[in-house]
C-alpha cells in the first residue's frame, strides 16, 4: 500500500486483530460471516467495532481552535443517541423485527443498503442502494465539529460493481480515510505554505488509508479485485475564513453551491470523457461516447496510482458543500442543474440537513435510481431568508 | 411442551404489474403431549349416540360396542359424558340432575358409563340440534375443561328445519369440536358435513355397523393425542392488501376465509382447534397493489398463536421482477393444492348434479374430478370415483356415469372429497 502514514499503519494493525477471530458469526442471526466483514450478508446487521449507532450518527470531534500537530484522539466523543430502527421509508410505519414494515409490508433496507450519518446539525450524509442495483457498493463517511462551519470531513467512495466485495471494501475505505482526517490538520509553522503542505499531506494520507483498507479487504488471488472511486471534502476554519479542500480519484464529485451566484464543480472526473475532452473533443460529444463513464483512475489492488487530485477554495459566501457519487450527478450533470436540486432540497427542509441530503437521494431514486446514490453535504452559514421565511411567511421571523 | 414450526412454499416473484401472491404455509407441531395432561387445563370428551327409532337392533348393539370402545381410549382423569339422542337429547351418563354434567374418567366411572350405555334403547325421531345444545351445556357445566371434543354418531336424516340445526351449530362453534360419523346410508352427507366443518371436525361414513368400534377407537385415540387445546392461525397483510382466501388444504380442504376474527386493522385470526403431533397445510392468497420492478415487500405474516403467544411464523413475500424465468413458474405446492381444492369441489358439485338428475353436468364435473385426481396423484379419490363412474380416459377426464351405483360408494366419495394428498418434498 505504499505511502501509508501513521494512521494507515494503525488501521492495518486493527484489521489483523479483527482477522485473528477466524470464525465470526453474526450476533443477530447467527449466520457465518467472512472475516473483517462490516455487515452480515444474511440480515444486514452491522458488525465489528463500528456500532450501528456510530454509523447512524457519525462521530463528533471537539473544537479545533488550538490544533496541535498531533491531536489526541480521546477528544472524540460519541453522540450517545439511542440506536433505533428508522421508520419505514414508504409509509412512516414501524419496521418489525423481521425487517418488514408492520404497516405496509415494505422491506426495510439493510443498514448497508441505506445508511445515514449526521455528525452535527450542519453536516449529513445519506448512502443508498438506489432502485435498480442489488447491492449498495457506495460508501460515505463523515465527521464534523459541533460548531457549525468550523470543521468537517465528507468522504464518498463509489465501489465498482464488477468487482468482488466492493461494498465491503468501499465502506472500509471511506471510514479509513475519514479516520485519517478526523484529527484536525497540523498547521506546521502557521504560514499559508506550511498549512497547505500539511493539508495536502493529510488528504494524500487519507487516500492512501482508503487504498490500504480496500486492499486489506480484497483477496490477493481474485480476478476482479475490489475497486472504488475516492472523493473527499475537508472544510477548515482558517484565520481568513473557512476554506474548502477537495481531493479525488475517479468520478465522484465535489461541488460548491453558494446561496447566490453560480455553483461550481470542484473536482474533475478521472473519466474517459474528460480524457477525450482533454484531447480536444467537444464536451457534449465526449459525454455521449460509449465509454464516457469509464473511469481512468481508481483505488484498488490493481492500481498503484493513488495520489488524489487536490484543490482549495476559500469560502467567502454562505452555501452548501456537496460530495456525491455519479448515482446523483448523472441526473444533474451540470453545476447549474445540481444547484437547482440542492436549493430545492434546502428550501423543502429548512431545519434539517439530513433531510436535505435524503431529499437529494430520493430525487435521484425518483429519476430512475439506476446506480447507488451517495450524498454528503455541509451547510456553511445560516440559511438564507428565503428558505425559512418565504414559504412559512412568518412575520415574526427575526431573520433579515 | 409443544413446538410449532412454519414453512412457506411459494414463488415470490411477480411479473411487472402482478398483484396476486399465493403461498402454502405448512405448520408442524411436535411434542403436543396428551390431551388434558399438559398442565394447561383439563380435557373433556362427550360421546353422542343416535338412539332414534331408525336404529335397528344390530345397529344399536354395534353403536353401544363402539361407544364402549371409545370409553376405553379416554385417558383416566379426563372429564367425560355420554349423550343419547333422538327427538330430544338425554344425559345417559353421569347420572346427575344438577351441577356438573361430566365426571373424571376412572376405572369405576368407565365401568358405570359402560353399563349405562348397555341399557340404551332406541325409539323416536332425530333432532340433532338438541343433541348439540345439550353437549354444549355439559361442557359449560365444567369450566375447568378447556379442551372440548365430542363424537357424534347418527344413522338418519335430521328431522329439524335446517335453520334450527344451523342455529344450534352456531351456538356450538368455538365451544367444542365434533367428529361426525354416519352409519348406513339413510343420513345426508351435506347435513352432517355442515356440522363437522363448522365444529372443526371430520365426517365419514361407516357403511357397515361392525366397523363402528374401530372407527370410534381411532377417533378417540386421535383426540386424546391432541395435547394443544386450541390454536389460532393469524394472518397479517399490509395496508391496502386484500385477502383473496385463507384455506386449510391438508389433511382436508376447509375454507377459513369467512371465519376471520379481526385482531386489528391488518390482522385476522382463524380457528384451527386442537393439535396433536401433526402437520397441516394452509393456502393463503393475497392481492397487493403492484410495486415497481425490483421492489420487495411482505405480502403476509402467517403465525400460529396460542394464548396471544406466537409459536411459529412464516413470511410470504412478493418481489417484482422483469425476468420471465423467475415469475412464470407456479410453485409446485400451490399448483398441487389448487388442483386438490378444485377436485373436492368437482366431486361435491358432480354428486349434487347427479342426485338432482342433471346427468350432463354430473358427467362433466366428475370427469374433471377424475382428471384432477389423476394429475395430483390422489389415488384414494381415483379409487372412489371409479366406483361411481366408468373412466374412458383419465387424462382427458372422459367418463360415463355408472348405471347402478351403491349408495354407500357415492356417500364415501362425497365424505372423502375434502381429503387431500401431499406431494413428496
Amino acid at each position: 500500500m505504499g505511502a501509508a502514514g501513521q494512521p494507515g499503519a494503525e488501521l492495518e494493525h486493527d484489521m489483523s486483530d479483527a482477522m485473528a477471530t477466524s470464525l465470526q458469526t453474526c450476533p443477530r442471526c447467527g449466520e457465518e460471516v467472512p472475516d473483517g466483514a462490516n455487515f452480515c450478508e444474511a440480515c444486514g446487521t452491522q458488525l465489528g467495532e463500528v456500532t450501528e449507532q456510530q454509523a447512524q450518527t457519525g462521530l463528533k470531534v471537539e473544537g479545533s481552535e488550538s490544533s496541535p500537530i498531533s491531536r489526541p484522539t480521546h477528544l472524540l466523543t460519541d453522540t450517545g443517541e439511542p440506536a433505533t430502527r428508522r421508520p419505514c421509508a414508504e409509509c412512516g410505519g414501524t419496521v418489525g423485527e423481521d425487517l418488514y414494515c408492520e404497516q405496509c409490508g415494505t422491506k426495510a433496507p439493510s443498514e448497508r443498503e441505506h445508511f445515514r450519518e449526521t455528525p452535527a446539525s450542519w453536516v449529513a450524509g445519506v448512502c443508498d442502494r438506489g432502485a435498480k442495483r442489488t447491492r449498495n457498493e457506495d460508501a460515505i463517511a463523515t465527521v464534523a465539529s459541533e460548531a457549525p462551519g468550523e470543521r468537517c470531513v465528507l468522504v464518498v467512495l463509489d465501489g465498482v460493481s464488477s468487482s468482488v466485495d466492493s461494498d465491503v471494501a468501499s465502506l472500509a475505505g471511506a471510514r479509513a480515510a475519514r479516520d485519517v482526517l478526523r484529527v484536525p490538520t497540523g498547521h506546521g509553522l502557521g504560514t499559508p505554505e506550511s498549512r497547505e503542505a500539511a493539508v495536502r499531506k493529510a488528504l494524500t494520507d487519507a487516500a492512501a488509508a482508503a487504498q490500504g483498507a480496500i486492499v486489506a479487504h480484497t483477496a490477493s488471488d481474485t480476478e476482479s479485485p475490489a475497486s472504488a472511486t475516492f472523493t473527499c471534502v475537508l472544510v477548515e476554519a482558517e484565520p481568513e475564513g473557512p476554506v474548502l479542500w477537495h481531493a479525488n480519484i475517479g468520478d465522484s464529485r465535489a461541488y460548491w453551491v453558494p446561496d447566490t451566484g453560480p455553483a461550481v464543480q470542484l473536482t474533475r472526473d478521472d473519466s474517459a470523457a474528460e480524457a477525450l475532452i482533454a484531447a480536444g473533443m467537444d464536451a457534449e460529444e465526449a459525454h455521449r461516447s460509449s465509454q464516457a463513464h469509464a473511469i481512468t483512475r481508481w483505488l484498488g489492488r490493481d492500481t498503484e496510482d493513488v495520489v488524489p487530485t487536490i484543490g482549495r477554495l476559500p469560502l467567502i459566501e454562505d452555501g452548501w458543500a456537496l460530495v456525491c457519487s455519479d448515482g446523483l450527478w448523472n441526473y444533474a450533470p451540470t453545476p447549474a442543474e445540481m444547484a437547482d436540486q440542492v436549493h430545492a432540497a434546502g428550501r423543502a427542509h429548512p431545519d434539517d440537513v439530513e433531510q436535505v441530503a435524503l431529499a437529494l437521494v430520493q430525487w435521484a431514486v425518483q429519476a430512475g435510481g439506476h446506480d447507488n446514490i451517495s450524498v454528503a453535504i455541509a451547510r456553511m452559514g445560516a440559511r438564507p431568508v428565503g428558505e425559512t421565511g418565504s414559504q412559512t411567511a412568518d412575520p415574526a421571523d427575526p431573520e433579515e | 411442551m409443544a413446538e410449532f414450526s412454519a414453512t412457506v412454499y411459494q414463488n415470490e416473484y411477480l411479473p411487472d404489474g402482478g398483484t396476486d401472491v399465493n403461498a402454502i404455509v405448512t405448520i408442524t407441531c411436535v411434542g403436543a403431549g396428551v390431551a388434558g395432561q399438559t398442565g394447561a387445563g383439563d380435557a373433556g370428551e362427550i360421546i353422542i349416540i343416535d338412539t332414534s327409532g331408525s336404529m335397528g337392533d344390530l345397529e344399536m348393539e354395534q353403536a353401544k360396542q363402539a361407544a364402549q370402545a371409545a370409553l376405553a381410549e379416554i385417558v383416566d382423569g379426563t372429564y367425560f359424558a355420554v349423550v343419547s339422542g333422538n327427538g330430544a337429547a338425554f344425559l345417559a351418563y353421569p347420572h346427575v340432575r344438577t351441577g356438573p354434567g361430566m365426571v373424571r374418567m376412572s376405572p369405576q366411572t368407565r365401568a358405570e358409563a359402560s353399563r349405562a350405555i348397555a341399557q340404551l334403547t332406541s325409539g323416536g325421531g332425530t333432532a340433532i340440534g338438541t343433541w348439540l345444545d345439550l353437549t354444549g351445556q355439559l361442557f359449560y357445566s365444567v369450566p375447568q375443561v378447556i379442551q372440548r371434543h365430542a363424537i357424534l354418531l347418527t344413522d338418519g336424516e335430521n328431522n329439524e328445519a335446517p335453520e334450527v340445526l344451523d342455529a344450534a351449530i352456531g351456538r356450538a362453534m368455538g365451544v367444542y369440536q365434533v367428529d361426525c360419523r354416519g352409519v348406513g346410508t339413510s343420513w345426508k352427507v351435506e347435513e352432517i358435513r355442515r356440522i363437522a366443518t363448522n365444529l372443526l371436525g371430520t365426517v365419514d361414513i361407516i357403511p357397515q355397523p361392525h366397523q363402528m368400534s374401530d372407527q370410534f377407537r381411532d377417533i378417540m385415540r386421535t383426540s386424546m393425542a391432541r395435547g394443544v387445546a386450541e390454536a389460532e392461525l393469524r394472518v397479517w397483510t399490509p395496508q391496502g392488501a386484500h385477502i383473496l382466501f385463507v384455506r386449510q388444504v391438508s389433511p382436508t380442504v376447509e375454507e377459513l376465509t369467512s371465519r376471520r376474527r379481526p385482531i386489528n386493522d391488518l390482522t385476522g385470526g382463524y380457528p384451527t382447534g386442537a393439535w396433536a403431533d401433526e402437520s397441516r397445510d394452509y393456502h393463503v392468497s393475497v392481492r397487493l397493489a403492484a410495486k415497481a420492478l425490483g421492489q420487495e415487500q411482505l405480502a403476509a405474516r402467517v403465525q400460529l398463536v396460542i394464548h396471544e403467544q406466537v409459536h411459529a411464523q412464516g413470511l410470504v413475500k412478493a418481489k417484482w421482477s422483469a425476468d420471465h424465468s423467475l415469475t412464470a413458474p407456479i410453485d409446485e405446492q400451490v399448483a398441487h393444492y389448487t388442483g386438490q381444492t378444485e377436485l373436492a369441489a368437482m366431486i361435491q358439485e358432480g354428486l349434487a348434479a347427479k342426485s338432482a338428475g342433471d346427468d350432463a353436468t354430473a358427467t362433466q364435473k366428475l370427469g374433471r374430478a377424475v382428471q384432477l385426481a389423476e394429475q395430483t396423484g390422489n389415488d384414494e379419490a381415483t379409487a372412489k370415483l371409479r366406483k361411481v363412474v366408468d373412466v374412458e380416459d383419465a387424462e382427458t377426464g372422459t367418463v360415463r356415469l355408472k348405471r347402478s351405483v351403491e349408495r354407500a360408494d357415492e356417500m364415501a366419495l362425497d365424505t372423502a372429497s375434502t381429503k387431500t394428498t401431499r406431494i413428496r418434498r
